[in-house]
């Protein structure tokens, strides 16, 4: 079939609209936050920034980084994963539980099961059609009650550590391997979002549903792919954790779900969907973790903390949050 | 207008101290000038009319006139006294309200609940529901329009006039606030209407007229002209004069709403491919053949689009016509019925199927369904067919950007940028866009369009037509849901009139035999 042209040229030019300066540094804004954060803990103690410190600093970030990007995925397609962290936990107690018979396919397997748990969740989310709030609201409680019951509520130990020994490795003799890991993770989910149309099709799916759908994207499956990532980001977290613990337990990722949802709000990824980068949640779980490791170093006392994490947080994503691009706050 | 503004108050209060009072009134959204110096006088206890076309901007006006719009310039006058309006409460305290066009009722409440939701008054005392005293409010505000409703009836349980007597009812209720008779703006009450409904519907407006001013819109000008005293026409958002009812014909309020635009060259023509097929005699078979299609809202559904062919489809509020569309296109449910295109089957399980059998669909709502808002021009233009963007499985931007420059250019699409969101062009320059969603790939065999135009100013509107044309030109089969009865007949070689979900009608609309307005209404009540 020949293609139709219309004939009439475009009579009148139109002057381009150049981004505001504001709108640029949008854009920049968590790894601008990030850096005055840095400077402020130095300021606060001219001590801290020591490599020993940043190194510490990243090292316990890792397990942080790779939840909130698999968690970015599905907040980007206008859903959110509350299951990450009970996941990671039942995840920790998997291996534990596996590596006497599995040996090397131990770390395969898990990351694998967490796969399939995460696929299960997005099935249930688009196939029954309940919020995915609800659905791993509910994963959450069932994935701790496993984990409690197959641990006999306690923590496993484990005692072949050549399996995750390279985990804990520095590259480089400096920077941590688990760091590494973290920022493959992101920059190769970040490429295969960039060089395909799923980039295109997550956003869609986040930024207007029913628009996506009436354009052909399949939603669905989009929907159900973001969230098996996000069950194996929560395999792969497992394996950081235990690598640094030496055990599984069923509550060893639980205190992690919070500061993954707070990582990616303050990398600026819109709650609401669509709009956001697994870049900016590596930015956010880095502020996060600055402040949890940081504030205590330089001096704060442990019941202001609280008060000047949650400040933070919020302020944080009051700067870094392009509102332009989000239709609704919610 | 902002200059009049400071336009001497005192001197502009002569005798007649009209009920409400409309100057100059301009509100523009990004690329549409919606209300382009509007002038508006309703009288006291008089039923005025309000006529025009779609996008003619009654609906702003009625908005800015309940402060639902912020005017960008112009005054309101309320009985002589010039008034702000920042919300329906605000409305509601200077006597104006209205009854909307999409019924506004909480369904799961009584209509006692619903006629004093917001103004409770006395209905409640600490905190608490007094039924009592809320029936007996809700129950004088039915006494005031002779209704015999029983407040204590669950609104969804009540007809769709009976719950337009509710609304009437509680937009009463503002006669509370004020010491004058309120002015009640009824926006198309008759669409949802049967015949025997609207006669009741008529009796009610002109008994409101003995204690009210009411403003009366409705796109049905002998209505219009039966019920009214007055009728003020509107085009392009300007006011173009105003006819006492008494002595006016539906045809001449037309003629002043249609004026004399553009947009009507690309009425009445004939597609290229209609033309040509003329000549050869041999019965062609259609390249869209459905037969006995079902779903919720429709039933036995047959329709056949030949290529090159655009058929309309015409009907009222609640014909089904819409969800026939959706379900061409796997986006709504159908229980019964079979789709061939050229030949092969339809599978109308889901949107991509459709998609990739070469239908394209452009949704009624574009804001919300037809575009994703915050994404590039580029990227909502390449949403569906990512073929066209990508070697194998990866996306090579050079050959989106050669692409979508190319449609830009073909469409004229005014866009600073192909990287520029689309929410931030205009209304007609992003239909566009959507439309090109579908040619990019050249595989569109089957166009649905739901409203192409709505909301579009002339100018874009006569280049949607052209870009309709030039694809029914091409080949494509297009099935249309006009903005207006006088487009559906403009634009379609045939014409299709839906009724209570049945396609019960075809009608011939060759270029030169084109079928009056008046016939296609006769067939859609």
């Amino acid at each position: 079939m020949s293609t139709p042209v219309i004939t009439k040229p475009a009579a009148d030019a139109v002057v381009p609209v150049r981004p505001t300066l504001g709108q640029r540094l949008t854009s920049f804004m968590p790894v601008i936050a990030l850096v005055v954060l840095l400077a402020a803990l130095t300021i606060a103690d001219p001590g801290f920034l020591t490599l020993n410190s940043l190194t510490a600093a990243v090292r316990t970030s890792a397990p942080l980084v790779v939840l909130a990007a698999g968690a970015t995925l599905v907040v980007l397609c206008g859903g959110i994963d509350l299951s990450i962290a009970a996941l990671c936990s039942l995840a920790t107690v998997f291996f534990a539980l596996w590596l006497p018979d599995l040996g090397g396919l131990t770390t395969v397997a898990v990351i694998a099961a967490t796969a399939a748990i995460g696929a299960l969740q997005g099935l249930a989310h688009v196939l029954l059609r309940i919020p995915s709030f609800i659905v791993t609201l509910g994963g959450m409680s069932i994935f701790s009650a496993i984990a409690l019951v197959i641990s006999d509520a306690g923590p496993i130990r484990v005692v072949d550590r050549d399996v995750t020994n390279w985990l804990t490795l520095y590259v480089g003799g400096v920077v941590p391997m688990s760091f590494v890991v973290a920022l493959v993770v992101v920059a190769v989910i970040s490429l295969v979002l960039r060089l395909t149309p799923l980039e295109s099709w997550i956003r869609a799916t986040g930024y207007s549903e029913s628009a996506a759908r009436l354009a052909g994207t399949p939603v669905d499956v989009v929907k159900v792919a973001a969230f098996t990532v996000s069950g194996a980001c929560a395999g792969l977290a497992a394996l950081m954790l235990v690598s640094r613990n030496f055990s599984g337990s069923p509550s060893m990722a639980d205190n992690l779900l919070l500061p993954a949802v707070a990582a990616i709000v303050v990398g600026g990824t819109a709650i609401t969907g669509g709009h956001g980068s697994l870049w900016r949640s590596l930015a956010g779980a880095l502020v996060v973790t600055l402040l949890r490791v940081g504030l205590p170093i330089v001096g704060v006392p442990s019941a202001y903390e609280q008060i000047l994490y949650g400040a933070i947080i919020v302020a944080a994503v009051a700067l870094t949050l392009d509102r332009s691009k989000v239709l609704i706050i919610k | 207008m902002t200059t009049n503004l400071q336009a001497q108050p005192e001197a502009r209060v002569p005798a007649p101290v009209h009920a409400l009072e409309v100057r100059g009134l301009v509100k523009s959204y990004p690329g549409v000038k919606a209300l382009d110096g509007v002038d508006l006088v309703v009288r006291q206890h008089e039923v005025l009319g309000l006529a025009g076309e779609n996008g003619a901007g009654k609906s702003t006006l009625l908005k800015a006139l309940v402060g639902l719009v912020r005017p960008d310039g112009g005054e309101i006058w309320v009985r002589g006294e010039k008034v702000r309006l920042r919300s329906i409460v605000d409305a509601a305290d200077h006597g104006i309200g209205m009854v909307f066009q999409e019924q506004s009722l909480v369904p799961n409440l009584t209509a006692a609940e619903n006629i004093v939701l917001g103004s409770e008054g006395p209905g409640v005392r600490r905190g608490v529901y007094r039924w009592n005293t809320m029936r007996r409010l809700a129950q004088e505000q039915l006494d005031k329009i002779g209704s015999h409703i029983d407040p204590l009836a669950r609104t969804d349980t009540l007809s769709f006039a009976d719950r337009q007597m509710v609304e009437i009812a509680k937009v009463l209720r503002i006669e509370e606030r004020t010491s004058h008779p309120p002015v009640i703006i009824l926006d198309e009450p008759t669409s949802v209407l049967e015949s025997k409904e609207i006669e009741t519907l008529f009796t009610q407006v002109r008994r409101l007229r003995e204690f009210a001013s009411v403003v009366f819109v409705s796109h049905r000008l002998d209505e219009v002209l039966d019920v009214c005293d007055r009728v003020a026409v509107l085009r392009g958002g300007r006011s173009v004069g105003e006819v006492p009812a008494a002595d006016a014909a539906p045809a001449e309020l037309h003629r002043m709403m249609i004026g004399s635009t553009g947009g009507d060259d690309h009425y009445h023509g004939a597609s290229a491919a209609v033309r040509s097929d003329e000549r050869s005699d041999e019965p062609r078979t259609p390249r869209l053949v459905v037969r006995g299609l079902s779903g919720k809202t429709f039933r036995d559904v047959d329709l056949d689009v030949h290529a090159g062919e655009i058929v309309g489809i015409v009907g009222v509020h609640g014909s089904g016509r819409e969800d026939v569309c959706r379900a061409l296109f796997g986006a709504e449910p159908t229980t019964a019925g079979e789709v061939v295109l050229d030949g092969e089957r339809l599978d109308l399980s889901g949107t991509r199927a459709a998609c990739a059998a070469g239908v394209g669909y452009v949704p009624a709502e574009r804001k919300t369904e037809g575009m994703v808002g915050p994404m590039s021009v580029a990227d909502n233009m390449t949403l569906t067919k990512q073929h066209s963007r990508c070697t194998g499985p990866l996306v090579r931007p050079r050959k989106q950007a050669t692409l979508v420059d190319r449609w830009i250019e073909r469409l004229s699409i005014r866009t600073p940028h192909r990287g520029t969101a689309i929410q931030r062009l205009s209304g007609g320059n992003q239909q566009k866009v959507v439309l090109a969603r579908w040619l990019v790939a050249g595989d569109v065999r089957l166009l649905l369009l739901d409203h192409p135009t709505r909301g579009l100013d002339v100018g874009a509107r006569s280049e949607v037509y052209r870009l309709m044309r030039e694809l029914a030109g091409s080949g494509v089969a297009t099935v249309l849901l006009a903005d207006s009865l006088e487009e559906a007949i403009g634009m379609s070689d045939r014409i299709i009139v839906m009724s209570d979900g049945r396609a019960t009608t075809e009608v011939a609309a060759p270029a030169g035999g084109k079928p009056t307005p008046l016939d296609l209404v006769k067939e859609m009540v």
